[in-house]
């Protein structure tokens, strides 16, 4: 818009000019001959005169160029405009006017200009140019202008259309990747062409922030690795120790109890430690991708957890759709379903039910499982998903409590939600990919 | 069997040469990596337990290194670390099996097991039928007789039944088993791998007199012939 009006003014502006210095050099012409011929008046006889007039219109080589003497009565006399052209006032000094000039086999109109001055004995002179050839020339000036104006435009609309393309393009590329990396594979790199322009330079400082994530993050799990070393190390000798002591000790014994306890104990600590890490590291995404086979995966879980459900007597129903795939880790899915069925279990009274199910609309799998124990009031549902907390006061029913933290994690790491809702009664999870 | 322990934990080092020795294992150790490349390349052993982070050279190489030799040893990796991955990594590095610490001294004797079993028949895994005492399992028909009585098994029931039979006579740990038959490699709280193991139980020892599959106290369970 703004770059047409410029050019609408660049036209008017160049039209301006143009004409003044056309019609500047076509009127010095004409003001030289009129000077001229001024000084012939008072030289020459009429008769003479009328002749020069006359040869003047004659003369091939001067093209364009009109004359015009009539009487008192305005009757012309000499030169080659059919008649006197009765426009303005007898006082106006410069005229245009239109003569019709045979063209071939046709007649034009043909733009003149021209002065008019008295002579002596009440005779006039007009002397003048054709200006149509100017005219013609002008409009084939501004023609040509305006159609480089509108090439210009074009090529300027298309231009910014076309980069605008391209510029998408490129968004489009970098949204993709972005997602990627968001998705924990941090390996990835936005793509870089090789021209300077901006979009590029950009990239180029994304790239380098990645990076540093990407250290950052190896950074992490190199500190996960030392942490998990320096733990299980001792945890290990721990171990070690009470199954020797163990093996040296009658059984039921008294001392023997008391190391089997340590035992215990250190299983506990390796179960949480064990948890822990995983969280971690589904947190800092440092985990390897791959297809995986949800439905393959939801139904195994399913046939793994049957026998013990039937033994509590809990009903365990579920309904698998074929074909759901997800790109994450299947050790890490297993976990977390797991621990969800773990749950469900733990909580379901007997004769109770628990429901897994794995939907696939439209290509977006959504496993949900659910139970008819207490389920998890409204306003505890953020509390579950942090490290340590279980509702169960009484804290009779064992476990380390980071299993519904695991999922959260594990859910996040594969870019889907978890909701926890109300499954009336009972607790509903649902990991919606 | 001849036994290369390459760990630089003395306690932990210690106790399993101990524990090794006391079931009739000759055991080596090394306490770093080059020593254990070297002992392991030179000195006829049947078996390597290898821990993951050493000194000198790191576990993972060593065994690659092992492997570029053309060295057919197997080797149990221990790892101190995060999870997840590395066993994978370990075992693409040339592992046969991968064991986290802490770990049951029941579970490597277990794993180690396995792993001289492996070693020694190559054949096991195409044998099309196994066998023991009077109970017979074909793999390409699916079908298993006990005492000349076809047996009905699930699936399930099937691939676990068979995997104790590719294990007959030597303790199979709860994990081993999910790892084996399920693939899944995490700590189930819900004592599920047992109720599958007493289905089978039901399915082939119930009717018949003598019980071959046994509950091994604080390890896992046995299919064998004796108590």
């Amino acid at each position: 818009m703004v770059f047409a009006c410029g050019a609408a003014l660049l036209l008017g502006v160049v039209d301006f000019a143009v004409s003044r210095i056309v019609d500047g050099s076509t009127d010095n012409l004409i003001e030289a001959e009129v000077q001229g011929l001024r000084e012939q008046v008072l030289v020459l006889s009429r008769s003479d005169f009328i002749e020069l007039i006359e040869q003047r219109s004659q003369d091939q080589d001067v093209r364009g160029a009109v004359y015009l003497m009539v009487d008192p009565q305005l009757r012309p006399v000499a030169g080659n405009v059919p008649a006197w052209p009765k426009i303005g006032s007898s006082d106006d000094k410069w005229i245009q006017f239109k003569v019709s000039v045979p063209f071939g086999d046709e007649t034009r109109e043909h733009e003149m200009r021209a002065q008019r001055f008295k002579l002596p004995g009440g005779y006039r002179m007009l002397v003048g140019h054709d200006v149509q050839e100017r005219q013609d020339v002008k409009n084939l000036m501004m023609r040509g202008l305006i159609a480089a104006v509108v090439l210009t435009l074009l090529l300027g609309l298309g231009g910014g259309f076309w980069m605008g393309r391209r510029i998408l393009a490129q968004a489009g590329a970098i949204s993709a990747v972005a997602t990627q990396i968001m998705r924990g594979d941090l390996s990835q790199r936005l793509p870089v062409r090789n021209a300077d322009d901006e979009i590029n330079t950009l990239v180029r400082e994304i790239n380098s922030m990645l990076d540093k994530i990407e250290q950052l993050t190896l950074g992490m799990r190199t500190v996960l690795d030392s942490a998990a070393h320096d733990l299980r190390t001792p945890l290990n000798r721990l171990q070690a120790t009470a199954e020797g002591a163990m093996s040296g000790l009658a059984p039921g014994s008294a001392e023997r109890k008391v190391i089997e306890r340590v035992s215990t104990e250190v299983d506990h600590m390796r179960s949480t430690l064990d948890a822990l890490l995983r969280i971690a590291l589904a947190e800092t995404g440092t985990v390897a991708r791959e297809p995986v086979n949800l439905s393959e995966l939801v139904a195994s879980m399913v046939e793994l957890y049957a026998p013990v459900s039937e033994e509590r007597g809990i009903r365990l129903e579920s309904t698998v759709a074929a074909g759901a795939e997800v790109q994450g880790s299947r050790q890490l899915l297993a976990q977390a379903l797991a621990n969800l069925l773990d749950n469900a279990i733990k909580f379901t009274p007997d004769g109770g039910r628990i429901r897994v199910l794995l939907r696939a609309p439209g290509g977006a799998p959504e496993v949900v499982v659910e139970d008819d124990g207490p389920g998890i009031p409204a306003d505890k549902r953020e509390l579950v998903l942090g490290r340590r907390v279980r509702l169960d006061e009484a804290r009779k029913v064992p476990g380390s409590g980071l299993g519904l933290s695991l999922v959260a994690a594990v859910t996040k790491l594969h870019g889907a939600r978890l909701i926890l809702d109300d499954a009336g009664p009972g607790l509903r999870v649902s990991l919606k990919f | 069997m001849h036994i290369l322990i390459v760990e630089d934990d003395e306690v932990a080092r210690d106790y399993l040469a101990k524990a090794l020795r006391e079931v009739g294992h000759s055991v080596d150790v090394a306490g770093d990596g080059i020593k254990g490349l070297h002992m392991a390349s030179s000195i006829a052993i049947d078996l390597a337990i290898v821990d993951r982070m050493l000194p000198k050279l790191d576990g993972l190489a060593l065994v690659q290194s092992l492997r570029a030799t053309g060295r057919k040893l197997p080797v149990l990796i221990l790892s101190a670390l995060g999870e997840v991955d590395d066993r994978i990594t370990g075992l693409r590095a040339g592992g046969d099996d991968y064991l986290t610490k802490p770990y049951h001294m029941s579970e490597l004797m277990a794993r180690i097991d396995a792993l001289a079993r492996r070693g020694d028949s190559g054949n096991a895994e195409n044998t099309a039928k196994l066998k023991l005492a009077d109970l017979e399992l074909d793999r390409m028909t699916r079908r298993v007789t006990r005492n000349g009585k076809k047996i009905e098994l699930t699936a399930r029931e099937f691939q676990l039944l068979e995997f104790m039979m590719r294990h007959s006579g030597q303790v199979v740990t709860r994990t081993m088993l999910l790892e084996g038959v399920w693939d899944y490699h995490f700590d189930p709280q819900t004592n599920v791998i047992d109720v599958h193991i007493s289905r089978l139980r039901q399915a082939i020892d119930k009717d018949f007199d003598k019980p071959l599959l046994h509950t091994v106290r604080g390890a896992g369970y046995s299919l064998r012939e004796d108590e």
